[in-house]
């Protein structure tokens, strides 16, 4: 395990020590910082969590030792515009066209859409979009039973757009609870330029 | 000869970094009565960067303050910059400053005398190229020493622009680069190159009055300056203020040199850390949208650009005549307002 001292430094210093000392650390190594101020506290923990590790946080009198394994990410990445490339195979966008998946029964057709928005989520490769219109804008309602997974989809970085005339022509304005309404130019821009699109 | 004092040996950190956190400031506002007068056309409710008073049909008067410790090691450069940014509150309503006044805590046991008056020779000369005038003020003797501006100005009530006035499909245009609290933190840490540094100090001393006439001339429906809060929390008060959310392009905002790498390096203010906590779930970063620029996003800024909310069909005129007369700060076309969604941000 490596060991950080970071006592009597102060923001950003010891986040800065961080970030060198997990660069020289192998894949699963741990690390231990010894902190002495909340304000370092909370920057490491906050820093460390937003590369998907949580800290283990001990604290005896004004000294808190914190420690985590090494985040998986990548953190040594310099170019900003990596932002823009993707280190994955295909992009795809998920267009849902109404509340139902598929002909038939329409029971049957509104838990089948269910089923599958709640597993996109666990998709390895999650998509870049998924986009919402018709009646499909009804399964990003509050009230809706798959609310909950767009969010969590949303977190995870995919953007959720909903086509914002289709809110308007069903009253929905007010029941919004997750995306972000956009128009046909960006809907007709996103399928147009997906690798590919995946119709439920 | 005496070596030259360093403002920066007095503080431990500085400029709006020193603001206090948005949410305590809230909370404690929140305890205190509002002023409400009909002639109060923009108070504290709309977290608006002036308060504004209608004096007759043809005039509103715009009154603001800010004040902060060095930033810079020059007392001179130090000034300007002071000046630059309690000016740039009058900038963002749209108005035109008139007089000022400085605010100056200075102990003159600590530090050279000469430097309390290079920091109001910066601050006046500031002042004077804005066109306004300085007709006193007020020192307090404290340390570490503080300075800053209390500001005048008017406007047109019919030119007033507020940061509640931005419409879905209006463009965002940004008047400046990000990324100056964290130069001036890589520079405390020696992690950026002295030419990223100064190239930081000259955007913040450049005042936003070009920025003010082009919206104004342009009919910009929104406007707000990047400060304290970074530019993700003003972008989110204005959205808010306005009742719209923002899709901010994250490749489009324009960058300092040197500025991504201080915070890959780990130097991040603890502002910047402040300002995440503030937006909070507010703050929609899609896949891709790296850790360093989403903490830039955050970084908090002293003497920031114009963040301004235009119709689609007179954005470009006003980023090409801006970059004409500016040519020495970035305007970038940054996102678009679209309807009122769950998030005020999505940056992508």
């Amino acid at each position: 395990m490596k060991s950080l001292d970071t006592k009597g430094l102060r923001c950003p210093q010891p986040l800065i020590m961080l970030k060198e000392a997990l660069l020289e650390m192998k894949d699963g190594e741990e690390i231990r910082v010894e902190i002495d101020n909340d304000t370092s506290l909370k920057n490491l923990s906050s820093y460390l969590r937003d590369q998907g590790v949580e800290p283990d946080i001990s604290t005896a009198g004004k000294i808190h030792t914190l420690v985590a394994l090494k985040p998986q990410k990548d953190i040594t990445q310099s170019d900003p515009a990596i932002y823009c490339t993707t280190d994955l195979p295909i992009d795809y966008v998920v267009c849902i066209k109404g509340e139902l998946m598929g002909d038939g029964d329409p029971d049957l057709g509104k838990l089948l859409m269910e089923t599958f928005v709640d597993n996109l989520k666990l998709q390895e490769q999650l998509p870049t979009h998924v986009v919402l219109y018709n009646g499909g804008v009804k399964l990003a309602m509050k009230q809706s039973a798959v609310c909950n997974s767009l969010t969590e989809l949303e977190e995870l970085g995919t953007r959720i757009m909903l086509c914002g005339t289709c809110i308007d022509h069903y009253g929905l304005q007010m029941d919004i609870g997750v995306g972000m309404i956009s128009n046909m130019v960006v809907i007709t821009e996103t399928l147009a330029s997906a690798g590919h699109v995946v119709y439920p | 000869m005496d070596q030259k004092f360093d403002l920066l040996s007095t503080i431990e950190y500085g400029g709006c970094s020193a603001k206090l956190p948005a949410g305590v400031l809230a909370e404690v506002l929140s305890k205190l009565p509002v002023a409400s007068d009909p002639r109060l056309l923009v108070d504290v409710d709309t977290h608006d960067d002036a308060g504004v008073y209608l004096i007759n049909d043809e005039t509103a008067l715009i009154f603001t303050t800010d004040f902060f410790p060095p930033i810079c090691s020059d007392a001179y450069e130090f000034g300007e910059i002071a000046a630059a940014n309690a000016l740039s509150d009058v900038y963002a309503m749209g108005g035109t400053p008139l007089l000022a006044l400085n605010l100056m805590m200075f102990s003159q046991e600590k530090i050279p005398l000469d430097v309390f008056g290079e920091i109001l020779k910066g601050g006046h000369d500031k002042v004077s190229e804005a066109g306004a005038l300085i007709v006193g003020g007020h020192t307090i003797d404290d340390h570490p020493p503080k300075y800053g501006l209390a500001v005048v100005g008017t406007v047109h009530p019919d030119h007033l622009i507020t940061n509640a006035g931005a419409r879905p499909n209006d463009i965002l245009v940004l008047s400046k680069s990000i990324g100056s609290g964290a130069l001036v933190s890589g520079m405390k840490n020696g992690l950026c190159q002295l030419e990223d540094y100064r190239r930081a100090l000259v955007q913040m001393k450049h005042l936003n009055r070009q920025g003010a006439a082009m919206a104004v001339k342009y009919g910009v429906s929104s406007m707000t300056d990047i400060t304290g809060f970074g530019l993700a929390g003003h972008a989110m008060k204005m959205a808010e203020a306005s009742g719209v959310s923002f899709r901010i392009h994250i490749a489009e905002i324009p960058l300092l040199p040197g500025a991504y790498k201080v915070y890959e390096k780990g130097s991040i203010p603890g502002a910047t850390f402040r300002n995440l906590e503030f937006t909070g779930q507010q703050v929609h970063c899609t896949r891709g949208v790296d850790y360093n620029l989403k903490m830039l996003i955050h970084d908090a800024q002293t003497s920031g650009g114009l963040l301004m909310s235009v119709n689609p069909d007179h954005a470009a005129s006003l980023i090409e005549e801006l970059r004409r007369l500016d040519p020495d700060v970035s305007v970038a076309e940054i996102g678009q307002v679209i309807p009122e969604s769950p998030r005020r941000l999505y940056f992508e």
